[in-house]
């Protein structure tokens, strides 16, 4: 609830005034997406002092869920899309949610990209599309490594 | 002259040949005393015409002869050698075979029907598990079910385990217990069919199965059920992991509840909502596939009837790995698999117990040149240094003046052409640095496009020792295995 009522006001403070939430890039601490999740996928020390933060993350844009989304996933390495190793829509456990400030342009699944926003820890299921997620990063922007 | 010197020495015995090895300037280099010590061993070695006991049969998904080549360098770094000079435990084993994989109507085969091949005798359709070969993919109503391996050995009284780090349900670990017209029927199946979970239950009731080890529990429990590890994922209501308790199965679901379980019953133990961990991302609480392995030895000895036991055993995910075009995840769930063999060769008698190791098909990894002694199986190809032996520390370089890695895929997502906007593909090939090319998460470069890196058709080869294992020898078909394996059983009895 609380977290739905922090969307509405992140999505509108980004429509409002797009470049507000713009600091220096060399602000934030730029990561890949494998520094937020320890092997027994608790979150890392990183991600715990970087929650609510903003944050850059690299990894690879999934193909999307939907066309014209600001919703992607960011995954660590490229997501081979495997007839033998998954028969249905499988995630890997260490992924990244991510609510962009605008629609997505779509990244190649197999382009290195850079996801800049601020990083959410905590479950969450997406009302649209109950994508459960437990980590996030939103009001973001993405580009090419 | 010397041909025949030589097979005079031979028919003199040793003594002789070592003294012809004292006359020759090379006769005091390491690679000649090895060499001959293992000619020695090899004269020395006597066929095993025991009847089995107990049948091995290691089968590392996806590792053909180049992949298990990286294994083997690979885990010979590790521990501080130059890597070429290594042998992986099995890499040793006295008897060898090249074994062909395709299937039916595939030149490139898949893991379903080359795993159903050894577990009957026979090759069989694409995509489809212990079926005759009228079958259809995917059409229920052609299913014409094969008799198993370890049907036969259950009813001559031994016990039957099965090992996976995929899903218990996926298509190596599942041609040893379920015959299906579509291997993707892994918790529902068209009506008249069953799937391959309800299979593995229904075998387990009958005596078949008395132990089975590894991932995929979603296809065991009704969509949403919390369960021990990960939730529910089958269409209908069915309860499985109930339905084997009810049925005297003991079930475990991490590396502790598997340590502490009795030996006697049954087991179902489902460590993992979909494939087990990559050895390299395993925490701790997951068993490894050594310990699994162990557990399923000890487990199928402690039945206690003393009759024997069949056990199969799978490193599923190397496939995966090199799917995912990323060696360094192949390599380290090869070694784990390398560790599995070792601690069943050490926990087992050669006197009694087959033990064979293989893979069901190849990929399409390669390895590049000219590389020096010693270059990281994972890293950049350094070149060959004039004076011995290590390599020269300096990238070798393509005509583009880039280094490459001693790794590549012919496909795959690691591919240089990437789609463009206009859906064209295009691309060159980057700079990679030899930081960026060790990083456990690349993806070494690729040719063909592909979202996942294919199988290939080239041969795999075979490794094994115990009774009958000379048996094993040339070129030979994977359906071959079975009947290896069903001599050392019952043949050797006859
Ligand atoms: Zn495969």
């Amino acid at each position: 609830m609380n977290r739905r009522a922090f969307f509405a006001t992140a999505t509108g403070a980004a429509i409002c005034a797009p470049f507000v939430a713009s600091p220096a890039h060399a602000y934030e601490e730029q990561v890949r997406l494998r520094e937020l999740y320890n092997n027994d996928m608790s979150f890392t020390d990183f991600a715990l002092e970087q929650e609510g933060k903003r944050v850059a993350i690299e990894g690879f844009m999934a193909p999307p869920l939907k066309a014209e989304s600001q919703f992607y996933v960011l995954t660590n390495r490229p997501m081979a899309v495997c007839p033998f190793c998954s028969s249905e829509a499988e995630w890997p456990n260490d992924i990244l949610a991510v609510y962009a400030k605008r629609v997505v342009d779509v990244i190649p699944f197999n382009v290195m990209i850079v996801t800049r926003g601020v990083l959410e820890l905590g479950t969450y299921t997406d009302p649209e599309l109950g994508f459960v997620s437990r980590v996030r990063v939103v009001d973001a922007t993405q580009e090419r490594v | 002259m010397f041909q025949r010197t030589i097979v005079t020495a031979m028919a003199m015995t040793l003594c002789a040949s070592t003294a012809i090895a004292q006359d020759l300037p090379q006769a005091s280099s390491e690679y000649f005393t090895a060499a001959q010590a293992n000619l020695e061993a090899a004269i020395a070695r006597e066929p095993n015409t025991n009847q089995a006991t107990n049948i091995i049969l290691f089968v590392a998904d996806g590792m053909g002869v180049g992949t298990n080549y990286g294994i083997r360098l690979f885990q010979g770094q590790q521990m501080g050698l130059l890597g070429e000079e290594h042998n992986l435990v099995y890499d040793l084993y006295p008897n060898t075979a090249i074994i062909k994989t395709y299937n039916i109507n595939a030149q490139t085969p898949d893991s379903a029907p080359t795993a159903g091949a050894m577990n009957t005798g026979v090759k069989q359709v694409f995509n489809t598990i212990n079926m005759a070969d009228t079958v259809v993919h995917d059409d229920c109503s052609t299913e014409s079910p094969l008799r198993l391996f370890s049907e036969m050995l259950s009813d001559a009284g031994k016990s039957v385990g099965v090992v996976s780090t995929a899903r218990i349900t996926h298509a190596t670990g599942a041609a040893v217990y379920a015959k299906t017209a579509n291997r993707n029927w892994e918790d529902e199946a068209p009506e008249g069919c069953t799937d391959i979970a309800t299979q593995l239950i229904e075998q387990m009731e009958a005596g078949v199965i008395d132990i089975a080890l590894g991932g995929g529990i979603s296809a065991f429990a009704p969509e949403g059920t919390e369960l021990a590890v990960g939730s529910g994922g089958r269409p209908d209501d069915a309860n499985l992991i109930e339905r084997a308790q009810a049925a005297g199965a003991r079930f475990v679901y991490d590396a502790d509840t598997l340590a502490a379980a009795d030996a006697g019953a049954p087991i179902l133990g489902l460590f993992s909502g979909s494939h087990m961990s990559y050895e390299y991302d395993r925490p701790e609480t997951e068993p490894s596939l050594a310990d699994l392995t162990a557990a399923a030895i000890e487990q199928l000895e402690g039945n206690g009837d003393g009759e024997g036991f069949y056990l199969v055993v799978e490193a599923g995910r190397v496939d995966h790995a090199s799917h995912g075009g990323n060696a360094y995840r192949a390599f380290t769930d090869g070694v784990a698999f390398a560790e599995a063999v070792a601690l069943a060769d050490e926990m087992t008698d050669d006197e009694n117990t087959l033990i064979i190791v293989t893979a069901d098909h190849e990929h399409v990894i390669s390895f590049n040149g000219y590389c020096g002694r010693g270059t990281p199986i994972t890293g950049l190809c350094m070149g060959v240094a004039s004076g011995q032996v290590e390599h020269s520390g300096e990238p070798a370089l393509a005509d583009d003046g880039m280094p490459y890695t001693v790794v590549s895929y012919t496909n795959g997502a690691g591919s240089v052409l990437v789609e463009q906007e206009d859906g064209t593909y295009a691309g060159s090939r980057p700079e990679v640095t030899q930081e960026a090319a060790m990083d456990p998460d690349y993806l070494q470069q690729a040719l063909i496009p592909m979202g996942s890196e294919t199988h290939s058709g080239v041969d795999v080869a075979l490794w094994a020792k115990g009774p009958w294992a000379h048996l094993f020898g040339g070129t030979m078909d994977q359906e071959m295995i079975f009947h290896v394996m069903n001599h050392a059983a019952f043949g050797a009895a006859e």
